[in-house]
């Protein structure tokens, strides 16, 4: 005998009500903007009188570093779509009916999830060779092709768990109707379930995508020239004057915060649009 | 023990597997070191991101304008920006404008040094990520359970603190407990202000001994084993914390 | 299935590690170009203008080689941690980059003699602390660099607690933030960097330890590339081109430098 009362313990979880779509107002960037113009004129007192002032150099700099940061979007986008597809193909591999397939992926899912993606880039950046052998031809392996590859391993271990959550998080019912029709198995997964998983994926995805592009910045520490390698070659190049730290730090972010907020929004606005009414 | 050491001491003569950090005192000690520095990090940073996301949380259902926007700008600004590049900004931007104290060896220095700034960074990355957790569990408690309370004479802190809060925290423990796996494995990006953690160490390592294939399996290895701990220890916790017939 | 052809491509990187080239001096004459690396932060040896191209006295004197074979010039930014690897991986045909001449390096790479450059090892601090000796650093944070060598030395035989960063910029940064009492670097640097107004304040206090010559390298295995290079040397200290070079950006004469242009005139 059950209870019944139209009080509930607990309502099931949402993610948090989203802003209007584009709501991009400016003092969200305002406090960035201010932090890194005002900052250094802070201590713009420090410095002898004879050096620039830190804005004219950073705009000194700025091509060059707006150059560098096309090259992490590069790197991102890059990174993106190789792991999403390994990650797709590693993903269906867990869902395997094949007991050593699931196992075996499972197994690779988890290593790459586990460890950091700073550890991850060290590893192909130093031990992936500058090129390979294939059949006579050589295929060259530069930096920044390492640094996708480093980056696409993290994506791919996650993008496998993205594609496994959003099959099991179709009722059994499914599968097993579309058995009764006389489906095969690769029909139902083609027809039936991943179409409806589509929706169920873009927004991790695009989450995903976001930590992916912000963790291109790491491409710096093993050496890349991106936008902060460049960062601190360039500070070191005026000399490692310390109210230049701000100002060119100050960018970086500001750069980054205008690409991803957006995407951020989206994301927020997609799952809005997509969510399951249970 | 020696004669354990002694052996990978003759593994390397053998065979050219370079392992100091188990033959050699120096490094050992220095392995050692990072290991409870990254160790030690975590925690700091998983107890303070977890405060300020409680406090965020608290905030967001402030009933003025300004808290809220300030909480949504400071979720927004750290959310969508690089936490390496936060990092930097905070250590080199923020550390030299701070006032400085004298210190034991007779000079000026930052109040903060680097691995409080580490921590500080770190906890307000991950911190960012757990006031939206918390604020969706929160959301979860009924009004009816709060309007209860209230009507029992709980004050507003009181219901927070003895009512959403321990509710909300059983149902976002999957949530928080990702971000948490999360910050571990970003105390990596310490490395690049020279806090001695396992990477650093590890890094200074290779950079000694030219090793860096040996200490690179080794990093993995360790990482594997720490995260896959914690990751089972959380697992363990969500099962016993969870509510009975909440959420399928 | 994916892990076969994960083992695959491991296999396959594996094997064509081992497959090693035959005279580089081929390869870089059939390529064009030559491929230097080297420093790019660190001025005024090799650095940044605001175009992003590398200039400073070393990238001078890979021009000087590229010249002489007779092709473009590529350079490949390093640090003191990657160097030595990318050199291996054959990222690089060439390394100039402010690395000291050591014997455990020469079992990884190639050194051709003579050197072409020398500095020591000094510490960059503040006037006001007073220090004296490298014994007085003992406990206290000392600023240095990833992949530098003296960097174990300073901590094993002096007790300095030693902070490394990636590159100079954030060193120098730490340093004058108070981070660190010192930053221990080459003297070369130093003395460069001391002299600047905004430096005022620093000095380099101590006796230069571990004065030792800098060379280039090449990878191991490449006699014609090391005996060509070996050459290039000692045509530059004949000419005085290392002389020019360093009067070109700034740097007085070193003693160095001097006393090799008088070996081989």
């Amino acid at each position: 005998m059950t209870y019944k009362t139209d009080l509930p313990v607990m309502l099931p979880m949402k993610r948090r009500e989203a802003e209007p779509f584009l709501s991009l107002k400016m003092w969200y960037i305002l406090p960035i903007a201010l932090l890194a113009i005002l900052g250094p004129n802070l201590v713009v007192a420090q410095s002898t009188p004879e050096s620039q002032s830190p804005i004219a150099v950073l705009l000194n700099w700025a091509p060059l570093l707006l150059k560098g940061f096309i090259f992490n979007l590069v790197i991102s986008v890059s990174a993106m779509a190789l792991g999403t597809f390994v990650g797709a193909i590693l993903g269906l591999g867990q869902i395997s009916l094949f007991a050593p397939t699931r196992h075996s992926s499972w197994f690779v899912t988890q290593f790459f999830r586990n460890a950091p993606w700073l550890v991850l880039l060290f590893f192909a950046m130093f031990l992936l060779p500058f090129e390979i052998n294939l059949f006579g031809f050589k295929i060259p392996f530069p930096d920044w092709f390492k640094a996708i590859l480093g980056l696409s391993l993290p994506v791919m271990a996650n993008v496998s768990e993205i594609v496994r959550g959003a099959v099991r998080s179709l009722p059994s019912g499914q599968w097993e109707a579309a058995e009764s029709l006389a489906y095969t198995r690769l029909q139902t997964l083609w027809l039936i379930i991943l179409p409806q998983c589509v929706k169920r994926m873009l927004p991790p995805w695009m989450n995903l995508y976001s930590i992916l592009t912000m963790a291109t910045v790491l491409a710096s520490i093993v050496g890349v020239n991106e936008v902060m390698t460049l960062t601190g070659q360039a500070l070191a190049s005026e000399g490692g004057r310390p109210d230049l730290l701000a100002p060119f730090y100050g960018f970086v972010l500001l750069l980054f915060f205008i690409y991803c907020y957006p995407i951020a929004k989206f994301t927020v606005w997609l799952e809005t649009k997509y969510a399951v009414i249970s | 023990m020696e004669f354990v050491f002694e052996w990978f001491r003759t593994l390397y003569q053998e065979t050219g597997i370079n392992l100091p950090f188990l033959y050699d005192e120096y490094d050992r000690n220095r392995m050692i070191d990072g290991f409870f520095t990254t160790i030690w990090l975590s925690l700091v940073c998983l107890f303070f991101s977890v405060i300020i996301g409680i406090i965020g949380a608290w905030l967001q259902g402030s009933a003025f304008k300004w808290t809220r926007r300030i909480v949504n700008g400071y979720i927004q600004l750290f959310r969508n920006t690089p936490p390496l590049v936060q990092l930097y900004f905070f250590y080199f931007a923020i550390g030299t404008l701070l006032p400085r104290v004298e210190n034991d060896w007779g000079g000026q220095s930052p109040i903060l040094g680097s691995f409080a700034w580490a921590a500080i960074s770190l906890s307000f990355f991950a911190g960012a990520f757990n006031v939206e957790i918390f604020r969706s569990g929160i959301e979860a408690v009924p009004k009816s359970t709060v309007e209860a309370a209230e009507a029992l004479g709980f004050s507003k802190l009181q219901i927070y603190r003895d009512i959403t809060l321990p509710l909300a925290f059983r149902v976002v423990l999957p949530a928080l407990n990702n971000n948490l796996v999360n910050l571990v494995k970003t105390t990596t990006l310490a490395y690049a202000i020279a806090v001695p953690e396992m990477l650093y160490e590890a890094n200074q390592i290779w950079s000694d001994n030219v090793n860096v294939t040996e200490m690179m399996f080794f990093l993995l290895l360790a990482y594997f084993v720490l995260v896959g701990v914690l990751v089972g220890g959380m697992n363990r916790w969500e099962r016993a914390m969870k509510i009975p017939g909440y959420g399928g | 299935m994916n892990l076969k052809t994960l083992a695959t491509t491991l296999v396959v990187s594996a094997l064509s590690i081992s497959a090693a080239s035959a005279d580089i001096l081929d390869t870089i004459k059939e390529r064009g170009k030559l491929i230097v690396g080297t420093k790019a932060d660190y001025k005024p040896y090799g650095f940044l203008d605001t175009s992003g191209a590398i200039i400073g006295i070393e990238p001078d004197l890979a021009r000087d080689v590229a010249e002489k074979l007779g092709v473009e010039i590529e350079f490949v930014p390093v640090v003191s941690s990657n160097r030595m690897q990318f050199l291996e991986q054959g990222k690089i045909d060439l390394m100039i980059a402010t690395m000291t001449d050591k014997p455990d390096r020469r079992e990884i790479v190639l050194i051709p003699d003579p050197n072409y450059y020398s500095s020591g090892t000094n510490i960059l601090a503040l006037k006001s602390l007073g220090l004296k000796e490298w014994e007085d650093l003992r406990g206290k944070p000392v600023c240095g660099i990833q992949g530098a060598f003296y960097n174990k030395a300073t901590s094993q035989n002096y007790g300095a607690e030693i902070v490394a960063f990636k590159g100079t910029a954030e060193a120098y940064s730490a340093l004058k933030g108070g981070n660190c009492a010192a930053f221990v670097y080459d003297d070369s640097a130093i003395v460069a960097k001391a002299a600047e107004p905004e430096w005022a304040e620093y000095e380099m206090p101590l006796q230069t330890i571990d004065d030792a010559p800098w060379g280039l390298a090449v990878a191991l295995g490449e006699d014609n590339f090391a005996q060509l290079m070996s050459d290039m040397i000692i045509d530059w200290h004949k000419t005085g081109r290392i002389l020019e070079l360093e009067t070109k950006w700034g740097v007085t004469n070193t003693p160095f430098a001097q006393a090799m242009h008088d070996k081989y005139k």
